[in-house]
């Protein structure tokens, strides 16, 4: 006679879940226990740090990050940084909301090619293109158009690098919203620009607003195009200065810890508040009538 | 206020022509169904017309001005849409004030003119609400508001009801034929479902792959239609049809099918004479096949035998799917009769409302002889 299993119904739940959990957890520990050493070490003595990394430390030790609020160079690398990432993320959201539309929505001759071309953007990795955009902005400095050297001409890089795949994002939002709004929106009396802006920005505002933390977040952890741009120390953002920090305190590792730690906080923050959108807009597929 | 001319209107998609030289004339305060199946070019013609899309060839007034060039927002028509295509972002009161506001009109007199909308069609309570917080039947309802308040010379409806279950359907298509009657404008309304087109129009237009099959009201579609296709497309169930040949015999005519013969009330025999020995369509809506207990009186009856393969009880009649010799067809029969599945029966058909179609001319959609 053939013997039958049966499998308990709790068992069938429990291990799938037991194995979801395990992989959570460990990729958990990745993230976090490098987080963990640094948030410890930037209140530690670089002794206590290299001796008893992972210790929670007792009494804190404030004097490495007085240190760095105290110094002016940190809060002029603040001032920059958030001044690129505001003007990128700007930027970046309003051409990559006005080019999704366009491809989205309107019919006209060369529309694939355009779009193709954009995409084609996401094949060419920054350090693979950044030698000839260097050349570039040189050129176009030299012509009387200052680049090098200048904020401006970090935003505008990093604008352009951000285009393709965040035009891709929101092309597929602005796509997924119904044709018959668009009809009707037209019938009521809107041009392509009234319907852009009254009708498809307010519907498609949690994918503007994942796209924007995106991009928010890449700008301020950037550090290539800043190395490149950018010469003079009173302009550079803070990956910039974390990597001249290092440079000057390479023993120092509890002081470079307090500095990168501070210098995380502000994408911290952001992203603590717009969690919700990011992942709503990200997720979202349709707009619902 | 306006008339609608589509004059000789050609639409096409690459290869496909969806409209084919569509020539339709709605008069002012005219409400014209235009009906047909799926794919039969009823919306594109509507789309056409609402300037969503160009036509290729011909011309498309609203009252006296030409409008093929004039974008949509100029054309002063206001669409409903089968979907309702209401602003998910916007509340019901903002929905229906959007194309006031684009125009420019002010404040007040958007108010006023919600107001009243929302008034006629019982939506004052849920002005505030947005569109996810309705159920379907009032999510029509704001749909329909957002085009009356726009006071526009014509009206189009492009399916409304398809998404409403059945009771709601048939209440909202009693609404709209009041609003029509009400608001005394020019009402286009698409549909593939010939019970509303039947029960709402002035006139209907039937069209099939592209091409405008027959313009007229319900009754006169129902009682005299042009071709087999508006003949099989009108009335539910469909009218039957038979393989038939008309044969002369003095001054008598006779309809043979395979396996029985009916006599011609010499009435109408006269004009089916030329088609001596030549094949014809036979038609004969289901109900006009009559129980002979239950016999209408004044009628040129016709007796044949048949077996009962199905019965339907639909209530207040029956349904009845027949067989005669090699012939399937269904008879709409008086609620008493008491026929049973297999029973071989004598039926009547009332010859006075016969259709003969002439396929000579087209073998698709056999021509009706008149």
């Amino acid at each position: 006679m053939q013997r039958v299993l049966i499998t308990p119904k709790w068992m069938r739940k429990a291990v799938p879940r037991f194995f979801q959990y395990l992989i959570l957890i460990i990729a958990s520990i990745l993230i976090f226990v490098p987080i963990v050493i640094l948030m410890f070490g930037s209140v530690k003595t670089t002794g206590q740090m290299y001796s008893r990394p992972y210790d929670i430390p007792n009494p804190p030790q404030w004097d490495n990050i007085i240190n760095i609020l105290t110094t002016p160079a940190f809060w002029g690398m603040m001032k920059n940084s958030l001044i690129v990432m505001i003007s990128t993320t700007t930027g970046t959201v309003i051409i990559c909301a006005m080019v999704a539309f366009v491809l989205a929505r309107l019919e006209f001759r060369g529309k694939n090619f355009i779009f193709n071309l954009f995409t084609l953007g996401l094949m060419f990795p920054i350090n693979v293109a950044i030698l000839p955009v260097y050349f570039v902005l040189r050129q176009i400095t030299q012509m009387g158009i200052p680049l090098i050297n200048t904020l401006i001409g970090v935003i505008l890089v990093q604008i352009a690098f951000q285009l393709s795949g965040n035009i891709l994002i929101l092309k597929g939002f602005f796509t997924a919203v119904p044709t018959e709004l668009q009809d009707a929106a037209y019938i009521d009396g809107c041009n392509n620009f009234d319907f852009f802006w009254r009708i498809m920005l307010p519907l498609v505002k949690p994918s503007l607003a994942a796209v924007a933390a995106l991009v928010m977040i890449v700008s301020w952890n950037d550090l290539l195009v800043p190395l490149i741009v950018l010469n003079s120390n009173t302009l550079w953002t803070l990956p910039l200065g974390t990597m001249q920090f290092q440079g000057q305190y390479g023993q120092d590792l509890a002081l470079i810890s307090a500095f990168v730690m501070l210098s995380s906080i502000p994408t911290i923050v952001f992203y603590f508040f717009a969690e919700k959108q990011i992942v709503a807009g990200l997720t979202a597929g349709a707009v619902k009538g | 206020m306006a008339s609608v001319r589509f004059n000789h209107v050609f639409k096409k998609f690459g290869d496909f022509t969806a409209l084919n030289n569509l020539d339709i004339t709605v008069e002012d305060k005219e409400f014209l169904v235009l009906v047909g199946p799926s794919g039969c070019g009823k919306t594109t013609a509507l789309r056409c017309l609402a300037g969503l899309e160009d036509v290729t060839e011909g011309d498309i007034f609203i009252g006296e001005n030409r409008v093929n060039d004039t974008p949509p927002k100029d054309r002063d028509i206001a669409m409903v849409f089968q979907s309702y295509a209401l602003y998910p972002h916007m509340t019901v009161f903002d929905n229906m004030a959007f194309g006031l506001k684009l125009r420019g009109v002010k404040k007040e007199e958007i108010n006023r003119r919600v107001n009243e909308a929302a008034g006629i069609l019982g939506l004052e309570q849920l002005l505030k609400r947005r569109p996810r917080e309705l159920s379907g039947g009032q999510r029509q309802r704001v749909a329909v508001g957002r085009a009356i308040v726009r006071e526009p010379k014509v009206f189009l409806f492009d399916e409304p009801l398809s998404n409403l279950d059945a009771k709601l359907r048939v209440q909202t298509r009693a609404q709209i034929s009041k609003l029509h009657q009400s608001l005394q404008t020019t009402f286009i309304y698409v549909t593939h479902d010939q019970t509303e087109a039947m029960t709402m129009a002035s006139r209907i237009a039937v069209m099939n792959k592209g091409v405008l099959q027959q313009l007229d009201t319900p009754q006169a579609l129902y009682d005299r239609p042009d071709n087999l296709f508006v003949a099989g497309f009108i009335g539910s169930p469909a009218m039957n049809f038979f393989d038939a040949k008309i044969r002369k015999a003095d001054k008598e005519a006779f309809v043979e099918m395979n396996g029985f013969s009916m006599k011609i009330p010499a009435n109408k025999a006269e004009k089916y004479m030329a088609y001596d020995g030549k094949p014809v369509i036979f038609g004969i809506r289901p109900e006009d096949i009559h129980n002979p207990e239950f016999l209408p009186s004044n009628i040129n009856a016709a007796e044949v035998e048949a077996k009962v393969d199905i019965i339907e009880l639909m209530g207040n009649e029956i349904n009845l799917n027949l067989v005669s010799g090699t012939h399937n067809y269904v008879a709409r029969v008086d609620p008493r009769t008491r026929f049973t599945i297999g029973e071989k029966v004598k039926l009547v058909f009332n010859m006075d409302n016969m259709h003969i179609f002439d396929p000579s001319l087209d073998s698709e959609n056999p021509v009706a002889v008149r």
